[in-house]
């Protein structure tokens, strides 16, 4: 996973030089055994990104979606789309949710691995429960987070009243100013196991002998650290940031159920806002043109990214 | 780190049980409090400090049954059985097939294919049913469980294809080419020789299609209008847009939806770490 980024590299010494009919049947086959997963990718990405594209240029008031031809061909949603204010908005609050989001998850990870690389008694059952919300469906996640950020019954309101850290129930999911950080959290606790299990591998991979050979040289516990544990991390920490990042960035399952994009759309993320576009207001061509250029934006952040992934890799 | 001297317990050792204990207890409430709220009656709980363990007088399954009594939750739980189950097992030949293709032969697909697993990851889901549903609506497969497998297939495969490479790659290539100068077939080769070694990779692919299967909300919910086809995450989905939610009845329809990937899970779990590690960590 970690050279996902990285242009292939060919780990073995390449075959002999065989027969030219031997070479070309080889081909064949890797290609064949390709196909089925060309196939997939292709009914997922390739074909519905050319119709959200062809769907994102079609003017008028789109009701057949199967016959996209008899709409006449527009500039207007980009325009619309590109010139209302609100916008920039979604985009900020995208930004917002991914930060606030990978931060915590990380720092919650990356703890997490660090306690579980050692050795202690019960940790076959620890780790399996640590990573536990991992594998718990995301709607599950949403409606228990919703009922426990409730603002009259939450238990949330009451731990926080119970140890004087609020005085006054606070409305989490209700309230524009609070609604951001009540979403963030069920999404954090989801995601922070999948940083886990790649700083644990990451971790194992370590030689001990190089701890010994920092203790000999008088390391202390943080050198240690700095100079022998995280340079290691480094690589797949990076790349777990982008994988989970771009995931985020686009996350629905957790913002609609329990907010829709409101209230006063102060949780309207650009994924929200898509379908609510095409599912509230049925402008699914305004819909599927910030769609696009959601693409466009998530694929400028991984461009960035990629970069400073691949040099984190050298 | 101290691998060498683990045969006894040191006070360290404990102390580090003690942390994992405590952060445990924090990282595992909302599970807790899950289970919390589906014993206790729900006009128990309507209260600003409600009980924080269940009362041994009122405490109940009744939640349970109750909620099992009023919606088709079997149903449910056994069409994301199918779709999960599908889904995985499709995903395991693709990806087994694909990862070795592009683990033993030097294609351009390899270096497009990193590319295409984030570019996966980067799609907006929501921008991506509508085309989806087009599809399926021009095949006459909506309310049709293939459909919701196959869409799955689609999001899982190109990150297990990846992940299949890695394990591919861990395998030294003259294993197989010792068989095939014996004179087996290359196909023969990689079923009789390769998947043996591969159990660790299927192992991680299966727990991650399953995983991401059994928690599909958007596609399910797009391609599955009618309420008996729903699978567990559409139903539960179902109660929290409700007038005055059943707190109760949805935390014990929560709690039933993620017992399956909990038992799966502590089975598999050894691997995912193990196939993390082999099919990550090579620079």
């Amino acid at each position: 996973m970690t050279d996902v980024l990285a242009p292939a590299r060919t780990t073995r010494p390449s075959p002999p030089k065989r027969r030219r009919s031997r070479a070309q049947r080889d081909r064949i086959f890797a290609w064949s055994m390709l196909t089925p997963t060309i196939a997939a990718v292709g009914l997922l990405m390739a074909y519905p990104i050319y119709i959200a594209i062809n769907l994102s240029f079609r003017g008028g008031e789109i009701a057949d979606l199967q016959n996209l031809g008899q709409y006449p061909l527009t500039l207007g949603n980009y325009a619309d789309v590109i010139t209302d204010p609100q916008l920039l908005g979604d985009i900020w609050r995208s930004i917002v949710y991914t930060v606030g989001v990978v931060v915590p998850a990380f720092a919650i990870g990356l703890g997490l691995a660090l306690l579980l690389n050692k050795t202690f008694p019960g940790k076959r059952i620890v780790r399996p429960l640590a990573l536990l919300p991992w594998a718990v469906p995301g709607v599950a996640v949403s409606a228990a987070f919703s009922w426990m950020l409730d603002g009259s019954f939450g238990v949330i309101n009451y731990l926080l009243r119970s140890v004087g850290l609020i005085e006054q129930n606070v409305a989490w999911l209700a309230s524009s100013d609070t609604a951001m950080t009540a979403v963030i959290i069920p999404t954090v606790w989801k995601f922070y196991p999948f940083f886990t299990l790649v700083l644990v591998a990451a971790l194992q991979a370590i030689p001990g002998d190089l701890y010994e050979a920092a203790r000999l040289d008088g390391a202390s516990a943080w050198q240690q650290f700095r100079y022998v544990t995280w340079p290691a991390l480094r690589a797949p920490a990076a790349l777990a940031i982008v994988i989970t990042g771009v995931g985020v960035f686009r996350e629905f399952d957790f913002i609609f159920p329990l907010t829709g994009g409101g209230p006063d759309d102060a949780t309207t993320t650009l994924a929200v806002r898509i379908y609510n576009e095409a599912f509230e207001y049925f402008t699914f061509g305004a819909s599927a043109a910030i769609g696009v250029v959601t693409m466009v934006i998530a694929g400028a952040l991984l461009l960035m990214a990629g970069r400073s992934v691949r040099e984190g890799m050298n | 780190m101290s691998k060498v001297l683990s045969r006894r317990r040191t006070p360290q050792q404990w102390g580090l049980l003690a942390i994992s204990l405590a952060v445990l207890v924090v990282l595992l409430f909302p599970v807790y409090w899950m289970i919390m709220t589906s014993v206790v009656p729900s006009k128990e709980l309507l209260t600003s400090s409600p009980p924080l363990v269940p009362p041994a007088d009122s405490a109940s399954l009744d939640a349970y049954g109750e909620v099992l009594e009023s919606r088709p939750i079997g149903l449910w739980l056994w069409n994301s059985t199918l779709v999960t189950f599908g889904t995985a097992l499709i995903s395991i030949v693709i990806s087994t097939l694909g990862g070795y293709s592009l683990s033993r032969f030097r294609t351009k697909a390899q270096q497009a294919m990193g590319f295409t697993l984030l570019f996966s990851r980067m799609l907006p889901g929501t921008l991506l049913i509508i085309p989806v549903f087009v599809i399926f609506a021009s095949a006459g497969m909506i309310n049709n469980l293939w459909a919701v497998i196959l869409v799955n297939v689609a999001a899982t495969v190109p990150f297990t294809t990846w992940l299949m490479k890695g394990f591919v790659d861990a395998i030294p290539a003259e294993i197989e080419e010792a068989a095939m100068i014996d004179g087996c077939a290359r196909l023969r080769t990689l079923w009789q020789v390769i998947v043996p070694l591969l159990r660790p990779g299927l192992a991680t692919t299966f727990t991650y299609a399953c995983i991401l299967a059994w928690g599909d909300f958007l596609f399910a919910r797009t391609l599955m209008p009618n309420p008996s086809d729903w699978t567990i995450t559409v139903g539960i989905a179902s109660f929290i847009g409700e007038f005055s939610v059943d707190w109760s009845g949805l935390m014990a329809a929560g709690i039933m939806s993620m017992v399956p990937m909990l038992i799966l899970f502590v089975f598999l779990e050894p691997f995912l770490v193990k196939g993390m590690a082999s099919g990550s960590v090579k620079g």
